[in-house]
């Protein structure tokens, strides 16, 4: 079996200002192998995007990160500057949220996708250079490409520039992707053909990608694997079907409770059953402390008792795995109990 | 691109005329008769009539107004006889107080302004983005401090205050720097800068202040910006990174200089008021004292003219700086 693509092993980020500093992840592990799709999934302030920025080295300068990374057989965390630019762009390429911001006002689209391969490869000429981003703008379905690669940022749709910064982040093949909720900013036909386009030249390249994403019904179509973080850590790990089928943390089955399901079953009344949202909001990182930073909101806390105040829950194996894979949670109890048991 | 640059020359030609109307009618509005100050002492009304009507100044506004435009196109007659004067095309009226055409007038005080004008440019821009630059660098930090203190400074306080300090610390108390007067570049570029040094500090000053402002915001907001946390996702140096911010830094800073610098062109009155220089502000400033239409509105124009010129430079460079602004 190959080395994984990205080992992430007791990875935590802290967050210093003013002298006090927060931890905004925690012994965060995962592994992820080449030509799968890990999703992370969480609400805002969970530690996705942050997670995402460590791997590439990108955190802002008040963050610190502590523990292991390794992406391609290559260290992240003890790299130096030249390590960590020979690492961006080739073996590891992200692609952002909002495709307005990513891409600088003043460079056409080709200069972009040209400097990406330019900086990785200076033995490319300039044409060189920028007949590969027509070439690849092709690829990720810009049409009249050869006259798309003059136009700027502001001059394309949103769907396009998306395109354009998926074309950018994969010129130079990179073994893993991080797309940093790539569809968010789009509309949703958009999304879908966006999301296709990823798995496509996914399984063309046989790349790694680590999908960050708040929209379960983004991470239903496009995860092999699923990891929710709840408050920095890790609440559960598992495959798609474990995770959606079998979620064995109160708060992955409250996510798939709030989420909206076309194909959603109508109850004995012949009414569609109502969304449920999960009470309260997300635990601030200051007034985490000892216990399960979900205990507050979870309903389920009352059947374990004190152990979810006082005792922080680690992530441990389930043994429902439905397809032999991987499968944590960390909680308290062993197992969620069914909605007949619940009622009693 | 010619197309709209004849278009905008043609709006500027325009724009010029209506400035022209509005200072002769502004001027016979609210001023005494320029005749009075001609016409010597004692003034018996008579002669007054006569110098009156020799200085065309007796007729209406609007035929005033006419008389500047052929004078604009064709050239312009005073007088008659021995006493007759003639203001070749294109005139911009002449100056009874100085007997010469005021195009000479302005040709003549160009170079102590243009002098003015390039070292305080020069020495403002060096300063302001210098300063604005690092205090973005190190927000926060001493620089950051003082810079916004002093860009405070510069934003509230007068021009005249600014000079007559520097002219009382460096010309009197410290006997450092020359007080007044011009040295021409050609005679001595040594001397001609060290008179100029005072005049240069207290303009750049004063201008620095709006660069130190803009330099700071704008690399503030660029050093932020996620394109440039995509481009080092790219595998961009610190280095390159912060070649690209520039870029964005660049764009306000041509604007606003494009207009600062054409200001200064038009003459700084008070600042070559207290250093003694004869430039174009000085001549408007005794153009307005001594009633002599011909010189407020030569300089006016003058004035108008290089503000005019000094958009369309900016209009047509922020394109090639900022993409976004490009016309489709």
């Amino acid at each position: 079996m190959p080395d994984p693509v990205l080992q992430v092993e007791d990875l935590s980020i802290s967050f210093t200002s003013g002298g006090v500093s927060a931890d905004v992840v925690r012994d965060l592990s995962v592994t992820l192998d080449g030509g799968r799709t890990l999703a992370v999934v969480g609400e805002s302030g969970s530690g996705k995007t942050i997670t995402g920025r460590a791997i590439m080295q990108l955190l802002p300068q008040a963050a610190s990160a502590r523990g292991r990374i390794v992406v391609a057989g290559r260290e992240m965390l003890s790299a130096d500057e030249r390590e960590l630019r020979r690492a961006r762009g080739s073996d590891v390429a992200m692609v952002f949220q909002d495709s307005m911001s990513a891409l600088s006002p003043y460079l056409d689209i080709g200069a972009h996708i040209a400097q990406a391969v330019r900086l990785h490869d200076r033995s490319v000429s300039r044409r060189a250079a920028r007949l590969r981003a027509v070439e690849m703008l092709e690829r990720v379905g810009i049409p009249e490409p050869a006259d798309a690669v003059r136009r700027f940022p502001h001059e394309f749709s949103g769907g396009m520039r998306q395109r354009a910064v998926i074309a950018m982040a994969l010129v130079n093949r990179p073994a893993l992707l991080i797309a940093d909720e790539p569809t968010t900013a789009l509309d949703v036909t958009v999304q879908a053909q966006i999301l296709a386009l990823l798995r496509e030249l996914q399984q063309e390249f046989g790349m790694a990608m680590l999908l960050i994403s708040h929209d379960f019904g983004v991470v239903a179509s496009a995860a092999d694997d699923v990891l929710v973080l709840y408050a920095g850590r890790e609440a559960e790990y598992g495959s798609l079907r474990d995770i959606f089928e079998h979620p064995a943390h109160p708060y992955t089955a409250g996510l798939r409770g709030a989420t909206p399901r076309l194909d959603a079953r109508l109850d004995s009344n012949g009414e569609r059953t109502r969304l449920r949202a999960i009470p309260g909001a997300p635990t601030s990182l200051r007034d985490a402390g000892a216990g399960c930073a979900f205990a507050p909101r979870c309903a389920l806390a009352d059947r374990v008792g004190e152990r979810c105040v006082v005792e922080v829950p680690l992530p441990t194996l389930r043994t429902a795995s439905t397809d032999g894979g991987v499968h944590r949670a960390a909680c308290h109890l062993d197992r969620l109990p069914t909605l007949e048991e619940v009622a009693r | 691109m010619i197309t709209y640059i004849a278009r905008r020359m043609v709006t500027a030609v325009f724009m010029l005329l209506a400035i022209a109307f509005v200072t002769i009618a502004l001027f016979f509005g609210a001023s005494k008769d320029p005749a009075r100050a001609m016409c010597g002492k004692p003034c018996p009304a008579e002669t007054k009539e006569k110098v009156s009507a020799y200085m065309q100044t007796d007729q209406s506004v609007v035929w005033q107004y006419g008389q500047f435009v052929k004078g604009l196109v064709a050239g312009r007659t005073y007088g008659e006889g021995r006493q007759q004067v003639h203001c070749d095309a294109p005139c911009f009226g002449y100056s009874f107080p100085n007997r010469s055409d005021v195009t000479s007038l302005i040709t003549e005080r160009l170079p102590v302004t243009l002098s003015l004008a390039a070292g305080a440019a020069v020495l403002c821009l060096v300063v302001g983005i210098g300063l604005g630059a690092l205090s973005a660098i190190r927000r926060g930090g001493l620089v950051d401090r003082f810079s916004t203190g002093f860009a405070m400074f510069g934003l509230s306080v007068p021009t005249f205050l600014v000079g007559l300090l520097v002219v009382q610390v460096f010309g009197f108390m410290l006997n450092a720097l020359p007080y007044s007067g011009f040295v021409s570049f050609s005679e001595s570029p040594a001397d001609w800068a060290w008179h100029l040094i005072g005049p240069w500090m207290v303009l750049s000053f004063i201008l620095a202040a709006g660069y130190i402002r803009v330099t700071r915001t704008q690399l503030l907001n660029e050093l932020s910006a996620e394109h440039l946390v995509a481009m080092t996702a790219r595998g961009a140096s610190p280095r390159q990174v912060n070649r690209h911010a520039v870029r964005g830094v660049m764009v306000p800073v041509v604007a606003m200089f494009a207009l600062d610098v054409t200001a200064l062109l038009g003459g700084s009155v008070i600042a070559e008021k207290v250093f003694s220089l004869h430039g174009l502000g000085d001549l408007l400033l005794s153009g307005v004292n001594e009633s002599d239409l011909s010189i407020v509105v030569g300089v006016t124009l003058f004035s108008a003219f290089l503000i005019i010129v000094g958009n369309l430079i900016a209009d047509l460079l922020m394109p090639l700086l900022d993409p976004r602004i490009r016309r489709a």
